[in-house]
């Protein structure tokens, strides 16, 4: 027995340790900061000023922090739904034995391997543009002034314009996923319920569905983690200066920690870190309501 | 169960020790702060002396990319600097979030950097705990001769009364202005106030063209200028700062934009405008006439505009009874400062001379279609010829965006009102309203 403890040890410390340097000590240091005035990130412990829960009162009450949190809970709600509902919808239509399957799938992917700024660069300058758009001259075409005449970079609409963006980049990715997990499905299933005449759409309804639920799970986890870290596309979509549709609780964290915008603004790592914490929390709920309810453990097939 | 026991005391222990460890390191510190400042000067010394023997060169961390024309015209300098001095320097180009982002840590990790550059206001304000005190090199050196003396001033200023960085690339934020949309408009002097910019623009759209436009990324600078007018900046910065939104100066400033908004002449997208839209799509394209920018925009956009492109100049307009006028604007410069460890500040400043003085100094101007640093360079860009009257007009400095930007949980919601403001999708008593909120 002894010697299995040192066997034990031996495999597990260096795995304990990386995990202890690599994840542990940031996660607790960031708790820890989040009680604390920090004026540099990097500013040693005795700079700290205890604030206690201040730095979080101070996020609740700020009213630019709950604008950003409820951009968050947008982009992930309706983002979550559009891209989710495409990415099975192309997912099925791909693994259905349409004809040049590979070259659809690629096409569809191939947002994911063009860089963010080379995309946002194209919907802002190109697709948007109120003066020679994509948008503009395809409703002038269709005759449809109203429409050709929105400014979709404006405040109103400039939400949606990110939205729409993001999600277009977002679909391959997790059509990937659901289109692994159909494949996984064997055409016995599918084979059996057409013999006793059930259509397409009950097969999907009554097979496909029930039998994805470890996929929804994945990619909901996977969608709601990249949701929360969203940054980029927000700064693409406002440069220099925040904007109050596309700002997310990233973006707000990166202001607190390294300054907004052109301007010297005053920093606290301390709500960086809070704003952290918050997020943490929001990931764990929504993944243990995940794991609540779609659990797939009483299907094996 | 044993071994998970096991395991799991494993895991703790290692990370009481790791922990532990942080602890003492951070009570070391906490237990003497009158001496932490020795104690790190120690450690870092012994760090600097163990890279010195490594290499003896210079570590530049530049705010530049590599690909851009200041990050050619200065690695250019560094080439012929090693060539002449025989003293390496190790450039790294960060591009500006890379130095944003990562000067302060690394500085406070002990890395060896010998001088970086950034914005004049970051640099001094932001970094000022890092940078050496350069008046007795730049005496040392007579580095004064032949500087601006304006700039040399505002960087004691922002510095704490002392000189701990160097101007280079000195900028202006002033309204540009396409020469040729005003002579066929037939406005002939700049406009000087409020009303005669009214009566400008009023000329430029009875000719057909967009008098203003603007971008997401500057539009608040025009907010933040006209309160400063009114109000000096100090007083501006307190009311953004302190959202004291029923100032009769905030309805002013709404007031005055409200009416340029009915008279039409803002650009019809001025409030979906993102950066670069305004600056490429109309101003550099000939179809707008001004636009509050600093002076790299003639930079920005040269490749649009060509080189025939007549630029013009002026300081943003004084108003009625106004505290500011003309003689007041945002200037500055990007600024090269030494870090205070820097086991070779003479070397770096020697660089900084090579980079702000004379041949190279002279050749970023013309490279990036900027302003000299170095009196003796009398050759401005000719994109920029409109431009030195208004800055050596300058007597007062305001920060970036003249207070507009001072408060960061406001500027966005402060920016999303002031374009819908220009766009004409609000009046200006419901642009306070909405800021009250």
């Amino acid at each position: 027995m002894k010697k299995n403890s040192a066997m034990l040890i031996a495999f597990v410390s260096p795995a304990a340790l990386f995990f202890i340097i690599i994840f542990l000590y940031p996660i607790l240091r960031t708790l820890l900061m989040s009680f604390f005035r920090i004026e540099g990130v990097t500013d040693s412990f005795s700079k700290w000023q205890f604030v206690g829960f201040a730095n979080y009162g101070k996020l609740l009450g700020t009213t630019l922090f709950r604008i950003s949190m409820w951009n968050l809970f947008r982009i992930w709600l309706f983002g979550g739904l559009i891209v989710l509902s495409l990415a099975l919808l192309f997912a099925v239509i791909i693994t259905s034995g349409i004809r040049g399957r590979s070259f659809f799938r690629a096409m569809i992917y191939l947002p994911n391997i063009v860089s963010a700024v080379a995309l946002a660069t194209m919907w802002l300058q190109y697709v948007y543009s109120p003066k020679f758009g994509l948008l503009k001259s395809l409703f002038t075409f269709l005759h449809l002034p109203k429409l050709a005449s929105i400014q979709w970079l404006s405040n109103d609409h400039k939400f949606m314009a990110l939205l729409i963006a993001y999600c277009f980049g977002m679909v391959g990715y997790h059509m990937l996923i659901f289109s692994s997990g159909i494949e996984r499905i064997s055409s016995d299933y599918f084979e059996a319920a057409t013999l006793d005449g059930a259509n397409r759409i009950q097969q999907f309804q009554h097979i496909t569905l029930p039998l994805l639920k470890g996929m929804f799970h994945t990619n909901i986890t996977m969608w709601s983690v990249s949701s929360v870290g969203f940054f980029v596309w927000s700064q693409l979509f406002s440069t220099v200066t925040a904007d109050t549709q596309t700002i997310t609780p990233m973006v707000y964290m990166y202001m607190q920690i390294f300054g907004a915008g052109n301007s010297v603004t005053e920093r606290n790592a301390g709500i960086g870190a809070a704003v952290g914490v918050l997020l943490s929390i929001c990931v764990v709920i929504i993944f243990t309501v995940c794991n609540k309810l779609l659990q797939d453990k009483e299907l094996e097939f | 169960m044993k071994r998970r026991i096991l395991g799991t005391a494993v895991a703790i222990l290692s990370g009481l020790t790791l922990f532990a460890c942080g602890g003492k390191k951070e009570e070391a510190k906490t237990e003497a702060p009158a001496n932490a400042q020795e104690k790190t000067d120690e450690k870092d010394t012994s760090a600097a002396e163990k890279t010195e023997a490594s290499s003896d060169g210079l570590v530049y961390w530049s705010m530049w990319e590599a690909t851009e024309p200041q990050g050619q015209v200065l690695k250019e300098a560094v080439e012929a600097f090693t060539a002449e001095t025989g003293i390496p320097v190790d450039v790294q180009f960060k591009g500006r979030t890379g130095i944003r982002e990562g000067l302060q840590p690394a500085l406070d990790a002990g890395t060896n950097i010998d001088l970086f550059d950034e914005d004049i206001d970051r640099v001094n304000k932001t970094w000022g705990d890092y940078l050496l005190d350069l008046e007795e090199l730049a005496k040392a050196n007579d580095y004064e001769k032949t500087a601006n003396a304006g700039l040399i001033n505002a960087c004691r200023e922002v510095g704490g009364g002392t000189l701990k960085s160097i101007p280079y690339q000195p900028n202006v934020f002033a309204m540009f202005y396409n020469q040729e949309i005003f002579d066929k408009a037939g406005v002939k002097e700049v406009p000087k106030t409020w009303e005669e910019l009214d009566a400008a623009c009023a000329k430029i759209k009875e000719a057909g063209f967009t008098p203003i436009t603007s971008d997401d990324a500057y539009i608040l600078s025009n907010f933040g200028y006209h309160l400063s007018r009114i109000n000096g900046y100090e007083k501006a910065s307190e009311i953004v700062k302190e959202g004291k939104w029923d100032d009769p100066s905030v309805l002013e400033v709404a007031k005055a934009y409200e009416d340029f908004a009915k008279k039409g002449y803002f650009s019809e997208q001025i409030a979906s405008n993102v950066w670069p839209a305004g600056q490429n799509q109309e101003l550099a394209l000939g179809t707008a006439a001004i636009y509050l920018n600093g002076s790299w925009l003639p930079n920005e956009v040269k490749d649009i505009t060509g080189e025939d492109f007549s630029w013009g100049c002026f300081s943003y307009p004084a108003v009625k009874g106004g505290k500011d006028g003309v003689e007041a604007s945002n200037y500055g410069a990007q600024v090269f400062a030494i870090n205070k460890k820097s086991k070779k500040a003479e070397d770096a400043f020697k660089l900084i001379q090579f980079f702000t003085k004379g041949k190279f100094d002279e050749k970023l101007s013309q490279e990036s279609l900027g302003i000299p640093a170095d009196s003796d360079n009398k050759d401005w860009p000719k994109q920029l010829k409109n431009v030195r009257p208004v800055m050596e007009e300058l007597k007062t400095r305001y920060p970036w965006a003249a207070s507009a930007e001072d408060n960061v949980d406001m500027t966005p919601i402060l920016k999303e009102n002031f374009m819908k403001l220009c766009g004409g999708s609000i009046t200006a008593e419901e642009f306070v309203a909405n800021l009250k909120k």
